[in-house]
């Protein structure tokens, strides 16, 4: 019978997740935004309160408020969905980049598991942890860009949000129990998924079914822009979410994470 | 207690080349004992040690501590464990380091603190506790792994280099502090370079060296060499120096009124001191050059004389 408290110590890897990973997503996160928000302008213009407005708009909306609303959601769609993605993807490298491995290569595993403590346990807790907190650093990020850009946290926003996580987080957090250079291998997963999706996804070949061993990158983007917000003016049906395929993705992650949590219950944890 | 059954460690090099760390290691470490691990690097104890705690897995053979595999039962009970390198976040303060392991450990919540606290100060580590790890010193930093092992009260404790880096004083104290840990129901493993605080601390010693275990040495067991044992002795005086050439031949002066004399049994050594004082030498000290522990090392590991 383990006397470990390891669930208590839940609170103090969640100090650590936000004090080291949580702090550079955020980094990463303005900055990409502001990245975002340089190329967006360039094809779709910020609208400002007091720009002119063009006669069609205002017979279609009504009243220069309502014009200048549909302007700024069509605006913040094509900005969040230009970023979204790379954020998701940054995120879930951040949180869980050696949260393994780095352990294992740093010998901090030597003091931790003398104690009656079980790797699988701890490191799942982890997983668990971090993924809280990236939920946290997102929900204050999307709280921002509401109050600097346009309001996007919605229910289904935050459900994609932390499902996508959990898919490229799972992926990365096996990597990081069975493979020291966790970082590289899932960009390699990430890079070599979307591009043999893209190249072979429509084969008849049977080899082609090799393919769903790989997570379906190519078509994020389907998820990402399901829930970027209101493209009132380019679109004319509005987005809806494409759940099976968030399924897959997260299902996908998941199988990861329980795989991560086989490989640390049977691998032993000195690097020899 | 701990059972160790014909193991072996082999690994695999980058290069495909098998390694054998550790070969048909056998033996049996019972409560209340403190038990000494002695070999040059590479010897094969690390091996050992990682073994113990199952970090790594055995080629061959078994082990078992309490009746349980290594890996069962310290996620069960935990082991006092303190590595060769104290391998701690570097950003970690020294307290906060203490209470993370106190709780990882079991420590009930309202004894933590003050255990946390009783552990630093017997550890000297007071004006230490708010520092991060990275700023510690490399003694300080012993001292902070010496702590994090024996915040709780396990029945195995395992301790690799212990007093790496730590000063005389320090040294010294380590001794009182394994005296403190001995107890009738724990076993005590240390892993040592020095043969000198081994045959201070331990009951028995295992010399293992190219991953086999070469002989265990029983100091508590075995006095000084008797009968035909020959070792070599050191003999100062500060009197009678002109009378060694006819009490001992075969002495080389070595400066400063010290002898050295090469392989004499322990009966030839005391027949001559008696012929020194009696003729009104003055000896002011007879010692071993290699303690009993260091001859058995030196012989168990192809060590000749005058070789370093």
């Amino acid at each position: 019978m383990s006397r470990a408290r390891v669930g208590a110590y839940a609170l103090w890897q969640l100090r650590d997740y936000l004090k080291d990973r949580g702090l550079s997503t955020v980094i990463i996160a303005v900055l990409s935004a502001y990245l975002a928000m340089s190329t967006t302008t360039e094809t779709v213009p910020m609208p400002r309160p007091g720009d002119p407005v063009v006669p069609g708009m205002l017979a279609r909306f009504g009243n220069p408020d309502a014009v200048y609303a549909a302007r700024m959601s069509e605006f913040s769609f094509h900005l969040m969905r230009s970023m979204l993605g790379a954020m998701v993807f940054l995120g879930a490298l951040f949180a869980m980049n050696g949260i393994v491995a780095n352990d294992r290569k740093q010998g901090f595993f030597r003091f931790l598991f003398a104690k009656p403590v079980t790797p699988s346990r701890y490191y799942g807790q982890a997983f668990v942890v971090h993924w809280l907190g990236f939920m946290i650093v997102m929900l204050l990020l999307g709280l921002l860009y509401g109050a600097i850009v346009w309001p996007v946290l919605t229910p289904h926003f935050v459900l994609v949000v932390g499902l996508m996580f959990v898919a490229y987080a799972g992926i990365a957090f096996l990597l990081s129990a069975a493979a020291r250079w966790d970082w590289l291998s899932l960009v390699v997963v990430a890079v070599a998924a979307t591009f043999l999706w893209s190249k072979f996804g429509a084969s008849t070949h049977p080899l082609a079914r090799l393919l769903f061993l790989l997570p379906p990158l190519h078509r994020a983007d389907e998820v990402y822009a399901s829930v970027s917000g209101m493209p009132v003016l380019s679109a004319a049906e509005l987005p809806v979410v494409p759940w099976p395929l968030v399924a897959w993705f997260s299902a996908y992650g998941i199988i990861c994470y329980v795989a991560g949590l086989v490989v640390l219950r049977f691998r032993r944890l000195a690097i020899v | 207690m701990i059972a160790f059954d014909h193991v072996g460690k082999r690994y695999r090099s980058v290069l495909g080349r098998e390694v054998r760390a550790l070969e048909d290691f056998s033996i049996e470490l019972h409560a209340g004992e403190v038990f000494g691990l002695a070999g040059p690097n590479g010897a094969g104890k690390s091996t050992l040690i990682s073994l113990l705690l199952g970090y790594l897995g055995p080629s061959e053979g078994t082990i078992r501590i309490g009746g349980l595999d290594p890996r069962r039962y310290v996620e069960a009970h935990g082991i006092s464990y303190l590595s060769e390198l104290v391998n701690i976040p570097p950003g970690w303060r020294a307290e906060e380091a203490l209470r993370r392991y106190a709780l990882l450990a079991g420590v009930e919540a309202p004894a933590r603190n003050a255990r946390v606290d009783a552990v630093i100060e017997w550890m000297g580590l007071g004006e230490h506790r708010a520092k991060r790890v990275k700023q510690l010193s490399k003694g300080n930093l012993q001292r902070l792994g010496l702590a994090q092992a024996v915040l709780t009260e396990e029945r195995v404790i395992v301790l690799d280099e212990p007093t790496h880096g730590l000063d005389p004083v320090w040294t010294q104290r380590f001794r009182d502090v394994v005296a403190t840990l001995r107890r009738d129901d724990r076993v005590i493993l240390i892993a040592s370079h020095n043969l000198d605080e081994l045959a201070r601390l331990a009951d028995r010693v295992a010399i293992i060296d190219h991953g086999r275990l070469q002989r265990v040495v029983d100091v508590r067991g075995v006095a000084a060499p008797a009968g035909g044992d020959r070792t070599p002795y050191r003999l100062v005086l500060v009197r009678g120096a002109e009378l060694m050439p006819s009490v001992f031949p075969d002495a080389r002066a070595l400066g400063q009124g010290e002898f050295q004399l090469d392989g004499p049994t322990l009966d030839e050594v005391n027949a001559g001191l008696a012929a020194l004082l009696a003729s009104g030498a003055l000896v002011t000290m007879v010692y071993p050059v290699h303690s009993m522990l260091e001859q058995q090392f030196r012989e168990a590991v192809g060590i000749g004389e005058g070789e370093p």
